[in-house]
């Protein structure tokens, strides 16, 4: 997958460079939308999902204000 | 406000506006040159969301490549924008990921001034975004920008293809790299998975 999207960026620069901006957008499109997905799927986690539970986070009691 | 400025102020202007862009080509080619070093110099390999934060750094170039070398346009500075933000979405996640010590879990690689490269690209993201504020107050929203070829100012054209072309070579060299260290499959910092 990583390699697509380098692939795909590269080719987006290179055509870019030649003047096929119209193949050197979808190329930029192509990467943009495997980096999203592949991005989603490595911080996603069967166990706990998109969360990220080992940020504890807590609302101010009145015991913790004095 | 600009159709009462002159010609050579507006061309001023414009001159500016390129010089601008080329500093910020500049500067990202020195991060990912940077980021490179650091691999195949001290051995430190890319985890799969430091190689997303290099591809968000070629994307922005892509918008400031493409203004160089067929005309200025705000649609090009949108791609680069798109880009920033996914860098800067990939970088705070990698952080948050790593901020709190935990087995399996720390910051990849050196810190370089005592930051670590997921915090350093959380930076790099949030400047990129704040020049291209900055760029749109103080420069942009004016047609002149548009007419204004880069051919108009040769050195800068010059400096700003030596700096396009190294950028390429550097995409090709990360894409085979990446090739190297992860085959067509999945990532991991273990090792090169062609060279084992």
């Amino acid at each position: 997958m990583m390699a697509g999207i380098f692939m795909a960026l590269f080719l987006a620069l290179l055509l870019g460079w030649f003047g096929q901006r119209k193949y050197a957008l979808a190329c930029l499109v192509v990467c943009f939308v495997l980096a999203v997905y592949l991005f989603q799927w490595e911080i996603y986690s069967p166990e706990t999902g998109f969360r990220m539970p080992w940020l504890k986070t807590w609302l101010p009691g009145p015991e913790r204000l004095s | 406000m600009n159709a009462t400025l002159s010609p050579s102020t507006q061309r001023a202007l414009a001159g500016l506006n390129y010089l601008y862009l080329l500093a910020m080509l500049f500067v990202i080619a020195a991060i990912l040159s940077a980021a490179m070093f650091m691999q195949y110099a001290k051995g430190e390999l890319p985890c799969p969301l430091c190689l997303l934060q290099r591809v968000a750094l070629f994307g922005v170039c892509f918008g400031i490549m493409q203004n160089f070398r067929h005309g200025f346009s705000y649609q090009n500075t949108g791609y680069s924008l798109m880009f920033a933000l996914l860098l800067l979405v990939v970088s705070v996640r990698q952080t948050l990921l790593d901020i709190a010590p935990r087995p399996g879990h720390e910051y990849i690689g050196s810190a370089v001034f005592g930051l670590h490269m997921p915090v350093w690209s959380v930076l790099i993201a949030l400047a990129l975004l704040t020049a291209y504020a900055l760029k749109l107050a103080i420069l942009g929203g004016d047609e002149y920008l548009e007419k204004a070829d880069v051919k108009s100012f040769p050195l800068i054209d010059k400096l700003a293809t030596i700096l396009g072309l190294y950028v390429l070579v550097l995409c090709l060299i990360n894409l085979v790299s990446v090739i190297v260290q992860c085959g067509f499959g999945e990532c991991h910092t273990f090792g090169y998975v062609l060279l084992k």
